[in-house]
């Protein structure tokens, strides 16, 4: 059988029954679960090395089926970040001391050390409310809300979704849209861009909230080739608009021979920056686009799943991401599931080290290290079991490896052998549990 | 279909709301759900439900020496001619042998004389499989619409579809006797009439496996289409930790590895439900993918 197409099957099978019943079924079949509720909950940890960033997450979905196939969804999602992040300056011989983002305090980080900001605590709540509607046999739409919301941010968005099937329904090909308008309201105001940090109490270079746009379109297609393998392939756009920067990063002003950054002195009687530092500046549009594929092959009760994505986009980050997950029953109750991603990406255009002084400044700049050049590692496990009660269970461990580097011609003097990319290890752990009410 | 005869009678009772019948057809405890607070239209259309079980189950029973399915069986080699019914059924048994590249046999019913699925430990030593495969096998039958000729010493037994066919059958008699819906349930595989009207959907049980397990039964919403199951829940093989499904494949003549307990699956009729679910357990190992790559609807319990 395994050589038949699926489709060859079903619709033999149906009309081989329309002949011995001498009749077509009175109606399509309408069947489905009653499960009340099936909720998804989980609980995840990342943190990463050396007290930067840890994240405490948990997660609950809820679905609930109506009859034909309708289904609201609602999500929550909790979020605690705590810890410390590289807040964009690069390392100096002498200690250096910052201004907060809130323009009330300061802070001081050692001679040669990566400047962090260990201001980094928030806590995030996110709601998602969705609909799921089928129409006719072939058609399905969705629609959905999600909003987050934390101290300094805030996100609301709307989306839409129609898929048809094709082809027996081997064929699905959908399309969905998304908009989204979110603000920034950063303690303290949102500093203008190139503006200087100045010292604790003068709010001279920040302004209100900025907000920013993005729309996102997806287009795909779902194709069942054989009984084993089921492929995707997605083209995704995206166009975000508005307050790109990151209000809480920022480069260091450097001599353009020495490559040290240019002390300063606070006005007497108040603390401030030690040393020239400049908040970054994005471009205020940004249009990614993405091919992503993906490929299920289901070989006697194992599943691998392999994807593969590539995104440009007009900041000039180009990436490629593969991921390879493995499902591996053990026994009837039990599996375990080896999960590998790899992860590779250029900088942007605008990423640079430093701002060097006396020279017209760039049109853009930023030393997120995220912008930066880099390479990520995932690597874990998964193993997953059902309950007596059938209700489903798995833990989750994995590592998280990044390694970039700064290309030779952004390092200046000084710079050269003590700025290096700041590398991050993480790990993640998550307990998932799924049951139904 | 059917061992020793139970009385043949039709119950009729209010349930909570609707009319619920009972009776026994093909060794399965039968059930019409009626949407309707008549007793007597529910009665009328037992009767009708009933009738149809009935002569379903006297023409194509392997147990009953003088039908069809006997007379065929006593055939000895000689050639034996069907009426349409008969035919219809013999010609969706061959697409099904067809499609199922042989896995799908309503000759393989012999195979019985050498395998017991009571739970025990007795496997059949390998040599009498393998001298009562020599009379299975759809491809030694000769099938010339209406002339259907079996070997000597094989048999047909229509057990695998004869169920579900009466679910179908009974739900068409009933869909042309009455505007009202009713779920037809034979033994768990069943087949709404028409879409019910002051309910949105029929709400029916999937067993759980086996009842000392706690695991919570699923309850399915129907309105339209069918239902139907096949598992072993009862009937099976345990030896040396390895456990034995009643699934056999008729071409080894040996159960198939790694068939699930229970695979339910909804489709329009009881009939393409009942064959998808016989076909998912065939597939082993491979039950659910097979499904998944079918875009049914299922559940399936391992």
């Amino acid at each position: 059988m395994t050589d038949k197409t699926p489709k060859s099957v079903s619709a033999t099978l149906a009309a081989a029954t329309c002949s011995l019943l001498g009749s077509a079924p009175a109606a399509p079949v309408q069947a489905q679960e009653d499960p009340g509720w099936d909720f998804n909950t989980a609980l995840l940890y990342y943190g990463e090395d050396n007290d930067r960033v840890q994240d405490l997450s948990l997660n609950i979905l809820g679905k609930r089926y109506f009859v034909d196939d309708r289904a609201l969804t609602l999500g929550l999602t909790v979020d605690t970040l705590t810890g410390a992040t590289p807040n964009g300056a690069i390392r100096q011989g002498v200690p250096q001391t910052f201004t907060r983002p809130s323009g009330s305090s300061v802070y001081t980080i050692p001679a040669n050390e990566l400047p962090l900001d260990d201001t980094f605590k928030d806590t995030r709540v996110a709601l998602t409310a969705g609909w799921e509607q089928p129409l006719g046999r072939l058609w399905k739409t969705s629609v959905g809300f999600s909003g987050s919301f934390e101290y300094d941010y805030t996100h609301l968005g709307l989306n839409g979704g129609l898929s048809r099937d094709f082809n027996n329904r081997n064929t699905t090909v959908s399309a969905g849209l998304a908009i989204a308008r979110d603000e920034w309201d950063p303690v303290g105001g949102t500093p203008i861009p190139f503006s200087p940090m100045l010292d604790v109490g003068d709010t001279g270079n920040k302004t209100g909230t900025e907000t920013k746009d993005v729309v996102d379109a997806v287009l795909g297609v779902t194709q069942v080739i054989s009984r084993n393998l089921l492929v995707q392939l997605n083209y995704s756009f995206s166009n975000s608009t508005g307050y790109l920067t990151d209000p809480y990063k920022f480069l260091s002003l450097v001599d353009g021979a020495t490559g040290d950054t240019i002390t300063r002195v606070p006005a007497p009687g108040v603390e401030g920056p030690s040393h020239e530092f400049r908040f970054e500046s994005r471009p205020d549009d940004r249009t990614k686009h993405s091919v992503y594929t993906q490929a299920k092959y289901y070989m006697g009760g194992k599943v691998l799943d392999a994807s593969y994505r590539y995104m440009t986009d007009d900041w000039e980050i180009d990436s490629h991401t593969l991921d390879l997950r493995l499902r591996w029953p053990i026994g009837e109750q039990s599996f375990v599931e080896p999960h590998f991603r790899f992860y590779t990406q250029s900088e942007a255009d605008f990423y640079t080290i430093s701002l060097v002084e006396g020279i017209e400044l760039p049109a853009f700049a930023s030393s997120d290290y995220r912008l930066g050049n880099f390479d990520a590692i995932t690597a874990g496990l998964k193993y997953g079991w059902t309950t007596r009660g059938g209700n489903e269970m798995s833990v989750r461990a994995e590592l998280y490896q990044q390694r970039g580097s700064i290309p030779g011609n952004l390092l200046i003097g000084n710079q050269v052998g003590r700025e290096t990319y700041p590398d991050l290890d993480a790990i993640i752990v998550q307990f998932s549990y799924r049951f139904s009410r | 279909m059917g061992g020793r005869r139970p009385p043949r009678q039709v119950s009729v009772e209010e349930g909570q709301d609707c009319m619920v019948c009972h009776f026994d057809a093909m060794a399965s405890p039968c059930e019409l759900l009626i949407e309707s607070d008549d007793r007597s239209e529910a009665a009328r259309l037992a009767e009708i439900a009933a009738d149809e079980a009935w002569r379903i189950e006297d023409k194509f029973s392997r147990y009953l020496p003088g039908n069809t399915v006997g007379r065929i069986n006593a055939s000895r080699g000689d050639a034996v001619t069907v009426d349409e019914e008969t035919a219809s059924l013999l010609d969706f048994a061959q697409t099904l042998h067809n499609l199922s590249n042989g896995r799908f046999d309503i000759t393989s019913g012999v195979l019985r004389e050498v395998w017991t699925f009571d739970g025990g430990d007795r496997l059949p030593d390998p040599q009498a499989v393998s001298s009562v495969l020599q009379r299975v096998g759809w491809d030694k039958v000769t099938w010339q619409r209406p002339v259907f000729t079996l070997q000597a010493g094989m048999e047909i037994d229509l057990g695998g579809i004869g169920k579900e066919y009466a679910v179908d059958r009974v739900a068409v008699k009933l869909r042309d006797a009455a505007t009202c819906s009713a779920v037809v349930n034979f033994g768990g595989d069943l087949a709404v009439t028409r879409a019910p009207l002051e309910r949105r959907a029929w709400r029916v049980g999937i067993e759980p496996v086996s009842a000392n397990e706690r695991r919570r039964d699923t309850v399915l919403e129907i309105a339209a289409g069918a239902l139907a199951t096949s598992g072993d829940s009862r009937r099976f093989l345990l030896k040396a930790g390895v456990r034995y499904s009643h699934i056999l494949d008729p071409r080894s003549g040996w159960p198939v590895e790694g068939a699930p307990r229970s695979v339910t699956v909804a489709a329009d009729t009881c009939t393409q439900a009942g064959m998808l679910s016989t076909l998912a357990m065939l597939e082993g190992h491979n039950a659910e993918a097979f499904l998944e790559g079918e875009g049914v609807k299922f559940w399936c319990r391992r």
